[in-house]
């Protein structure tokens, strides 16, 4: 589940600065065209990898309520960092990455 | 309020008026549910003289059956629940007849004699409070249910009214105008736990299904709800009685018999008719692992042992409602997930505190216009209720740790505390300035609940409540960060400029 959660936060973060206004507070550069389809892509991929975590770890019937728990969890603590931390959203993102990396074998095989 | 004209301010009106009249029940229902989701560890902290070690449950059970024979031979019917790690006494009832009244004791389950532990109703107070409120127990349902079925009509309302569910999905401008804060504050609770909420609302109207809408099975069934019962597998049907004496074997054999069955370890035990020739024992098990709610079950003949019958496989009406129920409550959720289930609660009496203090703020007087009865009256009882409870809560547990171990009626006193506790930070809360109220107000539960450990650790003091003494800690430095941050909004305001600016957005 920890899995789930990572993944769901790197993916929500990627989601919250294709908007300008995240954009601006978090990188104090307004965002480009480009960049809002890449992020777009990247919260997606987070989501979906966030969903098969989930259901790789529980199993078909807890899966997919791992998996919305996971999502209100991780949108929370990304919405918390935006409020009170905005400049470090960026940091923790990419750190959850390799860190969901780290634990995925862990995760899986349980 | 002027008439509403189109669709989106209709739905405004509907959800600021339905979610303000049940507001301050709900938020009470969230906060206690929320705590159920932890019922067995509030209990166990609240009965600090119950060791972990379990005892052996057959010769508990066997236990128990000479204990309720010694108490009420011809009841109708007796419940067993057998000792376990988690909770590690007997728990039995007994009743004359169907009607009640319910006895109901706590027994040793080396000595089958009534415990010794302190008196205490520990968790099992804030999940019946949770859908009784305190009171006769059909009353408060349907004042639940009923509070229930307007918060769903203020979720869907809620939707409708939100223009910009992902636009501002992690939207929560804190350095803007209080109005402001508190309406991201509002949307943001309310959106990121959707699901949950939603969720909640549904399955806890389906728990409460066949008390709000009993007709099909009066119809179907003519009152015969035992026959619904079995039909439907979730009983097993009941015996007719014999009308002679009977005597049964010692429950312990019985449960014996139902491990080497089914290779599990019975959770509940109950016996119908006992001193009948035709008592039946029936056997309840744990839920198997899956999201319904369904317990498994077999009878048997309480004085030769041998099966009547038993219930497995359910009907998938049945399942769909056990699979809703179990979502409810969650029993499946091992730690991690559980703790997510905690944080929608949280988020759910957050929601409903966000928008109760948004209907306030929006209304305030600008500057130091008085402000009007109404207004006054739904401040005050804000504060009364968001900053009130946790100031029960805080008291019940503290009372559990401060009252007299052998005080009579002690469970009744720990209820007390927490009531008198509430009213208490309620009235007192008429009385703060109106400037600086929820600085004062949130201050009250935030020492409180810092208080828990430390006076746990001067009463008890025993490491393995260090989980629970920390979860105590830090929902008191939650409340302290809110009532900080109360106090600055205070100071901060910046009314003008800040109206100015909204009537612009808008």
């Amino acid at each position: 589940m920890i899995l789930s959660l990572l993944l769901a936060f790197a993916g929500f973060s990627a989601f919250a600065l294709s908007q300008d206004r995240h954009h601006r507070a978090v990188v104090r550069i307004p965002v480009s065209r480009s960049r809002i389809r890449g992020l777009r892509n990247a919260g997606w991929a987070g989501l979906g990898l966030s969903f098969l975590a989930a259901m790789a770890s529980a199993g078909c019937s807890f899966g997919p309520v791992q998996w919305v728990g996971s999502l209100t969890g991780a949108a929370l603590a990304v919405v918390g960092v935006i409020a009170f931390r905005p400049t470090s959203l960026r940091i923790i993102a990419l750190a959850a990455l390799p860190l969901a990396a780290l634990i995925a074998p862990l995760a899986l095989a349980s | 309020m002027s008439r509403p004209k189109s669709v989106r301010q209709s739905m405004a009106w509907l959800h600021t008026w339905s979610g303000l009249v049940v507001g301050w029940l709900l938020f009470a229902i969230f906060v206690t549910g929320t705590a159920s989701y932890y019922r067995t560890a509030i209990s166990h902290w609240m009965r600090p003289e119950l060791s972990d070690t379990v005892s052996d449950p057959v010769a508990a059970a066997s236990r128990a059956g000479t204990f309720l024979q010694k108490t009420m031979p011809a009841a109708a019917g007796w419940s067993i629940r057998l000792p376990t790690a988690e909770n590690p006494t007997v728990e039995v009832y007994w009743w004359p007849n169907f009607g009640g009244p319910f006895h109901h004791a706590l027994l040793d389950p080396a000595t089958g004699e009534r415990s010794t532990v302190r008196d205490t109703r520990g968790g099992d107070f804030l999940y019946r409070f949770h859908f009784e409120l305190n009171m006769p127990p059909i009353w408060g349902r349907w004042i639940v249910s009923a509070c229930a079925m307007v918060l769903l009509i203020a979720l869907l309302s809620g939707i409708v009214i939100h223009r910009r569910i992902f636009a501002d999905f992690f939207t929560f401008r804190r350095d803007r105008s209080a109005q402001r804060g508190w309406l991201d504050a509002h949307n943001v609770m309310g959106v990121l736990a959707l699901p949950f909420h939603l969720m909640i609302v549904y399955t806890g109207l389906v728990t409460l299904s066949s008390m709000l809408m009993p007709w099909a099975v009066k119809t179907g069934y003519r009152g015969d709800i035992q026959r619904y019962y079995a039909e439907a597998g979730l009983m097993i049907a009941g015996r007719p009685v014999a009308g002679r004496p009977g005597t049964g074997l010692p429950l312990g054999e019985i449960v014996s018999r139902a491990i080497a069955t089914t290779g599990e370890m019975p959770e509940l035990v109950t016996v119908a008719n006992p001193a009948d020739a035709a008592a039946t024992v029936t056997a309840y098990f744990e839920e198997p692992p899956g999201l319904a709610h369904l317990h498994p079950q077999i009878a048997y003949d309480a004085a030769t042992g041998a099966e009547l019958g038993r219930v497995g496989e359910a009907g998938a009406a049945t399942r769909t409602g056990a699979v809703m129920v179990g979502l409810h409550e969650a029993h499946f959720a091992a730690a991690p997930l559980r703790f997510l289930f905690f944080l929608c609660g949280l988020m759910g009496a957050a929601t409903v505190a966000t928008g109760l203090v948004l209907w306030t703020v929006a209304r305030a007087p600008k500057n130091v216009a008085p402000e009007g009865f109404g207004l006054r009256l739904v401040r005050i009882l804000n504060l009364g209720t968001i900053a009130g409870l946790p100031a029960g809560l805080a008291a019940y547990f503290l009372a559990n740790r401060l009252l007299p171990v052998a005080l009579d009626v002690r469970a009744e006193w720990e209820v007390g505390a927490f009531f008198a506790v509430w009213v208490l930070a309620a009235l007192a809360s008429a009385l703060y300035p109106r400037t600086r109220a929820w600085s004062f107000a949130l201050a009250v539960p935030a020492s409180a609940f810092l208080a828990i450990p430390v006076i746990d650790a001067i009463t008890i003091g025993e490491s393995r409540f260090i989980g629970f003494d920390v979860a105590m800690a830090l929902l008191g430095l939650l409340l302290l960060l809110a009532a900080r941050l109360a106090s600055r909004r205070a100071w901060a305001r910046r009314p003008i400029q800040e109206h100015l600016h909204m009537t612009a957005e808008a």
